[in-house]
This record gives structure tokens, C-alpha cells and sequence, in this order.
């Protein structure tokens, strides 16, 4: 159009009617792109760069997606495989957790009782000694006197602590083992690390049954 | 000129409806310079944190949320959708219809918003971004639109032409869109609230979609109407606007979740959002290509409309490489997002709506605009408000974003760095705030020519539009 | 479809469907029914719910809109400076957000990241907090570095007692006048220093290759 356009800032003059805009461009809309020679260029540009955008786009959300899984928070892995692994916490945390929740009531915090009362666990021959032994004290308890370092208790039973029918805290063999070993590392104790497969080996082996007595104990080695 | 080239450009349905429209405008424009002064607090509130915070009416947060307010929903709402109605009711070939509904619906949704803002300020708001309106005027906000919106369906239902025109689908789209937009957000966000990071991830879908769904259709339908009608050319590659078009609409939605990269989200969200940033270029190119004939014509609307177009395509190649993580890792949380959203609200959507406006404004009255020299000077004082603004904005966020990626820098390091280009950005909302103002008077000094004439000093020179001619691209 | 009116408003059907079911209904349908994270090591579940006092303090923090400058999501390790930053040890994930009424994610830096914040080293105590949203002074430093809300605050007359409460060194003793939080300061402070996700969630662990390659061999 050769119309110079109005320069007055205050009205932009219109070229074209309403009917002919909406004519004109009804008609652009019904002809096919290439049914003149002029208006191929443009439109192959255009579809390649559509193309082009759909492939880019395509690959990034393959590419960064985690498989739309609702556990992927970095693009860049993949969904874990197979059950969540929960990391194993550290026995010595874990059972630092029970005896503090469970055991430290009697045994108290520097594991040596109270005299009298409740025998202690810092260098006792029961804690250092048999695994044997000392899984089935805490896994099913104890009852009538005990001989610790040479002094005799009779104060109180050992509660059933595992998982067995009438226990007081149902802990699983895990957390059996964790305290166990807990306590064989603290107040200079030494000893082997309790492992779970030896709590789970004695719970099958002994099944349920009544607490001990130290005499069936001491037959054990 | 004689008065009846005047009549042949500015019809009897222009006249009989110009009503909705003009309050529409008014309110729109009114909106726009309450929200210019929240957002010159907000701004300055940036690099003097002390002023106004002891009122509690204007901590930062709600300033802010004050000025995103009434910017979207006073300002472009009613420009874009008084920008709507008219396009609709001249290419529809009749007078608008439903012109009550649309009045009470306009005065409706503006009490809603004049409600909302007063909760906003006191404490009510949702704290959901661009749905901060409190829970009590949603309700009201939803059917005052309605109203409004119906006079813009049935003019595209009852069209005498059976052919249509881009305009008319993106007006459509946005008249029909938003209310579902509104219902659905509200519904997951404030009446059955979804659980834990749904809310943002639904919001950010909901703030992306009213922006590309609803704003910048309304925006393209006003300019998409006013280039053709002042070039007098048929668009040139105009066969491909309906690929954009659905290609916005398909895809537009999808690009809300970018602002998650990193966040407590699943990674498929931001990484979908990402690939439609990319998707939905094909669109803002298309639209660059039927529009560039606005880049070459003079005059008030087409470089209105030049500048939206230019920030349109400049905020969609910016929305595109932050979206990569590498980038979102220095912009993300930063001023820079910020320049983003000013890019797109005022650079892109408001320019054109502007553009708009100066072009239907005259048709709408029957005269010109009153004052010239108002125009040329809101023409000014946007343009460098706007350069100003965005460019100070972006600048102090890459150096944010430098400083917060660099875990040795303390906040007060950042917020002395920071602070020339903050300053920068209070002198651009000021720039722009006068600007505002004075079209606004302009505006109101025009619309009040209809009634007293003596303001008018020169009446009717409409030329004569001719035939557009058909191959012309 | 765009001359036939009804083809063209099926095809806007089409278009908000798709993408009202892409991202909001897909992560709803992922996320929706998240649950709190059992640890049997622990012997409880993660996150825990916090107390009702902090619950009623999002709402103030969200009302103030505090999130218009503070996030509260904790990128990963290798992304930004979060970690290096002692904002948290971990990336933030869904998980931990699960009972919060209004998560305040935030989408703006120009104050740190509160995600961890009430589990920071060393902590800062109810007064200390006090004392800093009315002043906006860190104590021991003279520049104001967060705008201060007095009005979170009642200027009253001693009445018998000083409050436990009251800010101390801001009012002469002879004025017989003290400064006191609101309700509405208290429930902020104590939603604050509930801010603490300390928990490693197993998908929180799986954020980086190594990370998981390590995790598998223990």
C-alpha cells in the first residue's frame, strides 16, 4: 500500500474496512501452502523449525524426566530399582536409641547399676562372655538370683525384651543386636559385634518359652 | 475529511456500544496507576527496607502482592477484556449485545477487586502468587465475569460473517478459558486445598496459564486486529496463525513449573514445563512473522504495538534459556524473574493493550485523542520506563544470583551490590507512573468531549478506509 | 474447526483438559496421598506434625508475606549454595511438606532460605527472635538488615509484673511501660523455630548418582 500513514499522534488511520480484513484473510486461510510456487519457502522453513522443536523438546523431557517418577528429585537419575533401600543406621546409634529407652532405667547411663539392686553391665563376664548366653538373657529375660562379678542380685528379674510371646518391648532381632553390641562397646567393654542372623538363629532355635533361670544359663557356653 | 468518511470508519455499532467499553478502559486505566504507586513502595522498599514497614498495612510482601493485584486484575484485565469486547462486537458486524450485563459486570468485578485489595492490605490475602484476592471475593470475581465475558460470546456467536479471524479466536479463547482457569485454581487452592507442594505447583500452573491463556491472547486479539486495519496488508504467512494459535493453547499451559527447578518437586515437573518453553516458541514466532509489519509502520498504535511485539518475543527467548538448570541455577530466586514477569505484564501484554487502546479509543468517541503531546510523552516515559525497569531488574539479578551462588557472600554484601540498580528501579516505576497518569487524563479528557464539545477543538477527520487488497503477502 | 463454532470450543475444551490433567491432576495423582515416612530405627514417622501454635503462625508468616523474599525449599547439594550456605544438609521434598497448611515455598532470595531455619547452629531463642523482627537489627550489628514490624508488638503499661516476655533494653524502667509480642508475634516466633527438616528421607538420599552407589554398598 502506497497510502502515507496520518503522523497525527492523536488517530491512527485505518487502510482497510472491517469486511475486507476478514475477506482477505478467510481467503489466505482456505489456500493450501503450496499451491503457488511463492508461499513454499516460508512454510517448509516454518515446519522444519516446528520439527525441530519437537524433536528438542521430545528428547529433553526423555533425557531429564526420571520416567515421571514421583521419587526422582534430580533430573539427571533414574528411578531406584526394585524396594527403597533404607540405609542401615549404625548399630552403635541404634542401640545407643534402646538402651537409652529401655535398659538405663536399671543399668543406668554409666552401666554400672546400683549396687544391691541391678547388676552392672561395665566389665560384667555376662555382657563380655558367651553370645549364647547373653542373647537369651535379653531376648526371653531371667528370673531368681544371678551372680555378677562375684556379687548375688535378687532385686528384680530380667524383663523379656525380643520378640517372643509375653514380652515386655517386642523388639525385633535388629534392635536386639544393635543394643547388644552397643553394650559390649561402651564402658570399656569389649567383645564381638552381635549380629542380627544370631538373634534371629536363637529366637528359632528356642522358640517361645519362659524366661530363664541362671542355672540353664551357665550350661551354655 | 467530511463527516461522512467519519461515518464510514466509526460505524453505529461502535456508537451504540461503546459504553461497556469505555468503562472498561476507564477502569482499567484507573487501576493502572493505583497499581504504579503500590509498586513504586514495593520498589523502593527494595533498597530502603525501612520505608513504610512499620505500617502494617505495607510490608513488602503485601505491597507487592497489592501491586501484582491490581496490575493483573484492575489494569489488563478490564483493558484487555474492553479491548475484547470491541474487536469481537466490530468483526461480529453488529452492535455488542448483553452491553447491561457487561456494565454490572464491570462494576461488579472492579467492587470485587476494590474488596479484595482492602483484605489484601489487612491481612487476608492467600498468599498464593497472582491468586492473593482473599477466599471472599473469588465467588463474586467468577460470576462478575461471566457477565462481562457473555457480551463477548455472543457477538462471535451471532457474527454475519462465517469466516473468522485471528483476533476473534484469541479473544474467544481467553473469554472462555479464563473462568475455568479461576474455578479450577480455586477449587484445588482455597475451597478443597490439595496437600503440601500441590498448592505451588498447582499455582504455578495457574499464574502461567493466566498469563499465556488468558492476558496475552486478550493483548493479541487487539493487535492482531489494529496491524492489518492501519498497514491495510493482509498478515504474510497468516496460514500458519492457527497452528500458533492452538500450539499456545495446547502447550501454554504446560510451561507454569519452570520456577521449581530445584524445588521440592518431582524433576518430570520442571523438565515438562521446560520442553513446552521450548514447544510453544513456534508460536511467538509465528506471531512475529504475521506481525512484522507493525515493526515498519508509524504512528502511535503501531509503535506501541512494535514494542509489545519485540518484548514478546524477547520475554519468550528469555522464559526459553533460563529454562535450562544451568541457568535457572543463577536466575532462579532472583531479581532476574522479576525482569521476566515485567518483560511479559507490562513490556509485552500492556504495550499492546495500549496499542490497542490508542487505536480504538477514537473510533469508540467519534474525535481524536484531546492532547497530542500527552501521547507522545506516555509514548516516551513507557519505552524507557520500561528499558529502565527491566534492564535494572535483570542486571541486579545476575549479580544476585552470582552473589548467592558464591556461599562466602552475606545478604548485606548482595543488598549493597544490589542497590544502584534498585535505585534504577524505583526512578523507571516513577517514569512510568507519570506516564500512567497522563493517559489516563488523556483518556478521561477525551471520553468527556462526547459531552462537553467545547473541549474538542477538531472533530472528524477519519479517512476513508478502502478494500483490503487479498494478495498481498 | 476454525469457521465451525462448536468444533472450535470442543477444541478449547480439548486444550484446558490437557493441560489441567498434564501437571496439576498428574502430580496430584502422584503426590495427593503421600504419607509420613515410618523409620522403625527411629520407632516414629517423618515429618512430624508440627505443634498448633506453629501451624497458626504460617498463617501469620503467610499473611505478612514473608514469602515475597524468603524461600523455604533447600536445593540439593550440587545445586547452588544451599548446603555450603548450613541452609540444610539435603534437597527439600515433597514429604516435608505433607502437614503444613500453607507450604510457603517462596520463589524469591532477597533474604536466606528459612526451610531449616529453627534448627540452625546456634540457635536463636524466642527473645532473640523477638527482639530482631522489632528492631530488624541482628543483635551485635548496627545496620538494619530486615525491615522492623513494630506493630507485631504492644507498647503497654506495666501493669504489676514486667511480662515474662517483654523485650528487655528498649524503654527507661521509670517509664513503667513495656513492649510486649501479640498473640500474633508469638505464633510467628514459634512457627519459626519449628522450621526444621532434619530427616533423610530415602528419596531425599536419591538425588545424585554417587550418592546412591554409596548408599547401596552399606
Amino acid at each position: 500500500m502506497s497510502t502515507p500513514l496520518h503522523q497525527d499522534p492523536r488517530l491512527d488511520q485505518a487502510a482497510s474496512t472491517d469486511e475486507s480484513l476478514l475477506a482477505a484473510h478467510d481467503k489466505l486461510l482456505g489456500k493450501q501452502p503450496d499451491e503457488k510456487g511463492r508461499y513454499k519457502l516460508p512454510p517448509l522453513h516454518l515446519l522444519f523449525f516446528f520439527s525441530g522443536l519437537i524433536f528438542f523438546a521430545g528428547t529433553y523431557l526423555n533425557r531429564y524426566s526420571g520416567m515421571f517418577d514421583a521419587r526422582v528429585y534430580n533430573e539427571n537419575t533414574l528411578p531406584p530399582s526394585g524396594e527403597t533401600v533404607v540405609a542401615k543406621l549404625d548399630p552403635l546409634v541404634l542401640g545407643k536409641k534402646q538402651y537409652e529407652a529401655i535398659c538405663i532405667t536399671c543399668h543406668q547411663a554409666n552401666g554400672l547399676g546400683l549396687p544391691g539392686a541391678f547388676p552392672p553391665l561395665a566389665a560384667s563376664e555376662w555382657v563380655t562372655g558367651s553370645d549364647d548366653r547373653l542373647i537369651r538373657l535379653v531376648v526371653y529375660g531371667m528370673t531368681g538370683p544371678m551372680t555378677v562379678k562375684g556379687v548375688l542380685y535378687n532385686a528384680a528379674p530380667m524383663p523379656t525384651i525380643g520378640k517372643v510371646a509375653n514380652s515386655q518391648y517386642n523388639l525385633s532381632d535388629d534392635k536386639v543386636a544393635a543394643v547388644l553390641t552397643y553394650i559390649r562397646h561402651e564402658w570399656g567393654n569389649t567383645g564381638a559385634p552381635i549380629t542380627t542372623d544370631q538373634v534371629a538363629a536363637v529366637r528359632s532355635k528356642e522358640g517361645d518359652r519362659k524366661p530363664y533361670v541362671e542355672a540353664e544359663l551357665l550350661k551354655l557356653n | 475529511m467530511s463527516s461522512t468518511s467519519t461515518h464510514a470508519e466509526v460505524t453505529a455499532a461502535d456508537t451504540a456500544g461503546r459504553w461497556p467499553v469505555l468503562l472498561l478502559l476507564a477502569s482499567g486505566l484507573g487501576w493502572l496507576v493505583i497499581s504504579g504507586i503500590f509498586a513504586l513502595i514495593a520498589s523502593i522498599q527494595l533498597h530502603s527496607p525501612t520505608f513504610m514497614s512499620a505500617c502494617e498495612w505495607f510490608t513488602h510482601g503485601r505491597v507487592s502482592a497489592l501491586a501484582e493485584t491490581t496490575f493483573v486484575y484492575g489494569w489488563s484485565a478490564n483493558a484487555g477484556l474492553g479491548i475484547a469486547l470491541w474487536v469481537l462486537g466490530r468483526l461480529g458486524g453488529s452492535t455488542l449485545r448483553a452491553q447491561n450485563w457487561a456494565v454490572i459486570g464491570t462494576l461488579f468485578w472492579n467492587l470485587g477487586i476494590t474488596i479484595g485489595l482492602g483484605g489484601i492490605a489487612t491481612g487476608d490475602a492467600t498468599s498464593f502468587a497472582l491468586l492473593e484476592l482473599p477466599r471472599y471475593v473469588q465467588p463474586l470475581l467468577v460470576v462478575a465475569y461471566i457477565a462481562i465475558g457473555i457480551s463477548g460470546i455472543l457477538a462471535w456467536s451471532g457474527r454475519r460473517t462465517e469466516g473468522t479471524y485471528a483476533s476473534q479466536w484469541y479473544a474467544v479463547a481467553a473469554l472462555f478459558l479464563f473462568p475455568w482457569l479461576l474455578i479450577a485454581a480455586q477449587t484445588m487452592l482455597l475451597w478443597s486445598p490439595v496437600r503440601g507442594v500441590l498448592q505451588p505447583i498447582i499455582d504455578g500452573w495457574y499464574v502461567q496459564s493466566v498469563v499465556s491463556l488468558w492476558l496475552a491472547p486478550l493483548a493479541l486479539a487487539g493487535a492482531y486486529y489494529a496491524v492489518p486495519k492501519i498497514t491495510g496488508r493482509a498478515l504474510p504467512s497468516y496460514e500458519f496463525a492457527p497452528l500458533a494459535f492452538w500450539t499456545l493453547l495446547f502447550v501454554g499451559m504446560m510451561t507454569g513449573g519452570r520456577h521449581l527447578i530445584g524445588g521440592p518437586v518431582p524433576a518430570w515437573i520442571p523438565t515438562l514445563a521446560n520442553a513446552a518453553c521450548w514447544m510453544v516458541l513456534f508460536h511467538f514466532t509465528v506471531v512475529a512473522l504475521n506481525l512484522r509489519g507493525a515493526l515498519t509502520g508509524g504512528g502511535t498504535s503501531l509503535t506501541f504495538i512494535s514494542f509489545g511485539l519485540l518484548a514478546y518475543l524477547a520475554g519468550a527467548v528469555l522464559d526459553a534459556v533460563t529454562s535450562f538448570r544451568g541457568v535457572a541455577l543463577v536466575t532462579q530466586f532472583t531479581y532476574f524473574t522479576t525482569a521476566q514477569q515485567q518483560l511479559a505484564l507490562y513490556g509485552a501484554i500492556s504495550m499492546l493493550l495500549f496499542g490497542s487502546i490508542y487505536f480504538a479509543l477514537p473510533r469508540l468517541i467519534g474525535r481524536p485523542w484531546i492532547s497530542g503531546s500527552f501521547v507522545r510523552s506516555h509514548r516516551v516515559l513507557s519505552m524507557v520506563g520500561i528499558f529502565l525497569l527491566v534492564g535494572s531488574l535483570a542486571v541486579a539479578g545476575l549479580i544476585q544470583g552470582t552473589e548467592l551462588i558464591n556461599a562466602k557472600s552475606t545478604f548485606g554484601e548482595m543488598a549493597e551490590r544490589t542497590r544502584p540498580w534498585l535505585l534504577a528501579v524505583s526512578v523507571a516505576q516513577v517514569l512510568l507512573l507519570i506516564g500512567n497518569i497522563l493517559v489516563l487524563v488523556n483518556f478521561l479528557r477525551s471520553v468527556c468531549g462526547l459531552w462537553c464539545s467545547g473541549v474538542v477543538s477538531e472533530v472528524g477527520s477519519f479517512r476513508q478506509p478502502t478494500t483490503m487488497e487479498v494478495h498481498a503477502s | 474447526m476454525m469457521k465451525n463454532g462448536f468444533f472450535f470450543f470442543i477444541g478449547l475444551l480439548a486444550a484446558f483438559v490437557l493441560g489441567w490433567s498434564s501437571i496439576p491432576l498428574l502430580a496430584h495423582k502422584q503426590l495427593g496421598a503421600l504419607t509420613p515416612f515410618y523409620d522403625d530405627g527411629e520407632s516414629s514417622s517423618f515429618p512430624t506434625r508440627p505443634p498448633g501454635v506453629a501451624a497458626r503462625g504460617q498463617l501469620v508468616y503467610a499473611d505478612l508475606g514473608c514469602a515475597a523474599c524468603h524461600t523455604q525449599q533447600v536445593r540439593r547439594p550440587d545445586f547452588g549454595s544451599d548446603k555450603a550456605r548450613g541452609w540444610g544438609d539435603r534437597q527439600s521434598v515433597a514429604r516435608d511438606y505433607i502437614f503444613q497448611v500453607r507450604p510457603q515455598l517462596g520463589e524469591s532470595r532477597i533474604g536466606p532460605d528459612l526451610a531449616n531455619w529453627g534448627g540452625r547452629k546456634p540457635p536463636v531463642d524466642a527473645a532473640g527472635i523477638a527482639q530482631f523482627l522489632h528492631s530488624g537489627v541482628v543483635s551485635g550489628s548496627k545496620a538494619v538488615s530486615h525491615p522492623p514490624f513494630p506493630f507485631l508488638f504492644d507498647d503497654r503499661p506495666v501493669v504489676g509484673e514486667v511480662a515474662a516476655d517483654a523485650l528487655v533494653g528498649l524503654v527507661e524502667k521509670s517509664s513503667r511501660r513495656q513492649i510486649v509480642p501479640t498473640e500474633r508475634a508469638r505464633t510467628l516466633i514459634a512457627y519459626l523455630q519449628s522450621l526444621n527438616n532434619a530427616y533423610e528421607y530415602p528419596e531425599a538420599r536419591h538425588v545424585a548418582p554417587a550418592a546412591a552407589k554409596e548408599g547401596a554398598h552399606k
